[in-house]
């Protein structure tokens, strides 16, 4: 019995470093191009279709983050939308600008999942229906990045410059759908102190994040806490896609680049 | 006077009875045919009345349908319009009219409910960010006051 | 009937299924000491030459053959953050999803292995441009010889050494080695945060010493991003939790120390005295 009790012993003592060691391994960054590109497998592996890649460079430069999350309706997770072809073919979610008519950028947005298909449009289901396999993109990361200005992570491409600078001009609604909205009475920016010591506070701007979210966007949904203060953010859920690492994981610029939100320098 | 009566129906009767009980019993083909024409004709009446009244129920409210349905399509849509496109003045809101959108928002829940699965799984999601944000911000002010 | 509890009264050396049993206890005890020992205690590092090295065959059996990266060749020239956080090398062999394509757009290698970038008065060669010539085989190397530019022991001749190997503290207090930080067209410069003072982190059993952990000698060739969040998530200190189990399975400290930095075995590195039994 005892025997048994001193290995049992021995074994826990082992192996229980093991568990709940909480520090990481440095993982592949996303290339440039990579960045914020989403897979979306609802239904297209089950229906012996490619599954989607969706790249959100492309949307983003066009369309601000509330046309699609808020007004047509996406999820923030891929998956979490339960969009189907049919979906699509009504107009819906990805239908209701790729449906063949409406025009953006002066071509015509080409139609998604259209409800009678020939062997001529495979091409165009594979634009989109793409994971892996070599299909030729209309829009080429390089050219596209050229002119805009550069910062580093993510996607490589300071987003909020170019469209200060008017290179980009994303739309903020899309006509038939989005309700006409006043535009928002401005929050002020605020400081967050982070909990180690030695880290500058973060500044936080509402007016940089409404202008492109809207507010239903974040709140409740991402940002449950109203008075401020109440709830704590810690640099571990963040990571794991909680309150900011909703955007700043995958879309946003990564948590990598830590002086854009940890940007006051602490009072000495 | 009363018992004697009494006892002369009684008397009556069971005398009677037996007579009747034995006609009755008769099965003539006449006393057949005619309970089976009274059986038939009140069948017949009976399922035609309730035949006239689920067709006159069906059309009415295949009429209502039709009527409400051109309506609310756009009649929800425009509420909808009408609630969600205020969503960036929601700070500006008494609690009291945050109250009402909210409740607003209730109520359109369930004609949302009834539309076709693109539209339901769209809108309601849609709706579900619209109403989430005014109770956010009705529960932030209500917060603030304390 | 006789049964061994008819044996109790007798002392452990007069009862000889006592003894048995005895040595049978240690025995089967020391077997988990033995297997656990060769899975966690710090394996004893490889050559000095070898240490480092990382064999890229994400493609392998094709031509021309799996890559040869030695990290003392690219850590004398250029510091840990330029490649792991300007370009984005993961921490791991086959980790990054480096092939031809990503090289010859510019990416990965290609970023400074681009044959046009110039060097210490050298263009870079290029990598994976397409032209077969005899550059290939200056990384495709595995199996090849005679075909690297650099040796180790010549191009290490000079360096200060340690315990183990070079010692690269040394090497670039002596100014032997002058790594770049920035590279022209890669790097962005970014206002320096101020940095932790050094402190010291209390081992998870009495019996070992502290570490005493320096956050300047690391941020001089690392950065912040190398290491927060992905490797260390940033919390308060005393929430994380360490352990030289995760350390030796290449997480947190392990990511580096064990793989290109001095290895685990060199306890006092870390620890402000060695244990006594370090094996």
């Amino acid at each position: 019995m005892n025997t048994k009790i001193f290995t049992a012993l021995f074994l826990v003592l082992v192996f229980c470093g093991l568990a709940l060691s909480q520090t990481g391994v440095k993982k592949k960054r996303p290339l440039p191009y990579e960045y914020g590109r989403v897979i979306i497998n609802n239904y297209s592996e089950k229906t012996d279709i490619a599954p989607v890649v969706f790249e959100h460079w492309i949307h983003r430069s066009m369309f601000t983050c509330r046309v699609c999350h808020v007004d047509i309706g996406f999820a923030m997770k891929s998956g979490g939308t339960d969009i189907k072809a049919a979906d699509n073919a009504r107009g819906y979610y990805c239908g209701t600008c790729h449906n063949g008519k409406m025009v953006a950028e002066g071509k015509t947005v080409f139609a998604a999942c259209s409800r009678q298909t020939n062997l001529d449009d495979e091409k165009r289901c594979v634009r989109c229906h793409s994971y892996g396999q070599r299909v030729a993109s209309d829009f080429d990361f390089f050219q596209f990045s050229q002119p805009l200005p550069k910062e580093r992570f993510g996607n490589g491409l300071d987003w909020e410059k170019s469209e200060e600078l008017g290179l980009i001009k994303p739309a903020t609604s899309l006509p038939g759908l989005s309700a006409a909205r006043n535009s928002l009475a401005v929050q002020k920016d605020f400081a967050l102190n982070p909990k180690v010591e030695g880290m500058p506070d973060i500044i936080f701007s509402h007016k940089k994040h409404t202008v492109w979210n809207g507010c239903e966007l974040c709140h409740p949904d991402i940002f449950m806490g109203v008075k401020r203060g109440t709830v704590k953010y810690s640099m571990v859920d963040i990571s794991q896609g909680k309150s900011c690492g909703a955007c700043h994981t995958t879309v946003a610029f990564p948590l990598t680049d830590c002086q854009r939100c940890h940007s006051k320098p602490v009072q000495p | 006077m009363v018992p004697t009566a009494m006892v002369f129906k009684a008397k009556l009767w069971t005398q009677l009875a037996p007579t009747f009980k034995t006609t009755l019993r008769k099965r003539t083909p006449f006393k057949q045919i005619l309970v089976a024409a009274l059986l038939f004709v009140g069948l017949a009446a009976w399922s035609g009345a309730r035949a006239v009244h689920g067709i006159s129920t069906l059309a009415g409210q295949a009429d209502t349908a039709r009527q409400s349905s051109q309506e609310s399509s756009e009649s929800w849509l425009t509420e909808f319009d009408n609630i969600c496109a205020k969503t960036e003045d929601a700070m500006t809101f008494s609690q009291e009219e945050l109250t009402v959108l909210i409740r607003r928002c209730d109520n359109l829940q369930p004609q949302i409910e009834k539309l076709d699965e693109s539209r339901k799984k769209v809108y309601l999601e849609r709706l579900r960010k619209c109403r989430g944000l005014y109770a956010y911000v009705l529960d932030a002010k209500r917060k603030d006051k304390k | 009937m006789p049964t061994s509890s008819m044996q109790k009264g007798k002392t452990r050396n007069e009862n000889p299924r006592g003894l048995l049993r005895f040595a049978l206890a240690c025995g089967i005890l020391l077997l988990p000491c033995i297997a656990s020992a060769q899975i966690y205690l710090p394996r004893p590092a490889p050559e000095p030459s070898e240490y480092g090295k990382v064999i890229l065959d994400n493609y392998s059996g094709a031509e021309p053959g799996a890559v040869v990266f030695d990290h003392w060749m690219h850590r004398s020239k250029f510091t840990c953050r330029v490649c792991h956080v300007d370009i984005g090398f993961a921490m791991q062999a086959k980790a990054t999803g480096i092939n031809a394509k990503s090289n010859s757009e510019g990416f990965h290698c290609g970023a400074c292995h681009d044959g046009k970038r110039m060097f210490e008065g050298k263009t870079i060669f290029a990598a994976c441009s397409g032209v077969p010539n005899n550059q290939c085989y200056r990384c495709h190397s595995l199996g090849k010889n005679g075909v690297r530019k650099y040796e180790y022991k010549e191009f290490t001749a000079k360096l200060p050494k340690g315990i183990y190997g070079v010692n690269w503290e040394a090497a670039e207090k002596s100014r032997a080695i002058k790594p770049v930080d920035f590279v022209e067209g890669l790097s962005v410069r970014m206002t320096q945060m101020r940095r932790r003072a050094d402190f010291s982190v209390d081992a998870a059993y009495p019996w070992v010493e502290p570490i005493n952990f320096s956050h300047e000698k690391h941020a001089i060739w690392n950065g912040c991003e190398l290491c927060h969040p992905e490797i260390f998530p940033s919390a308060q200190k005393g929430t994380i939790r360490f352990s030289m189990f995760s350390n030796i399975e290449g997480r947190g400290c392990g990511a580096c120390h064990g793989k290109v930095a001095f290895p685990l075995n060199n306890c006092s590195g870390c620890h402000s005295r060695a244990p006594v039994w370090v094996p």
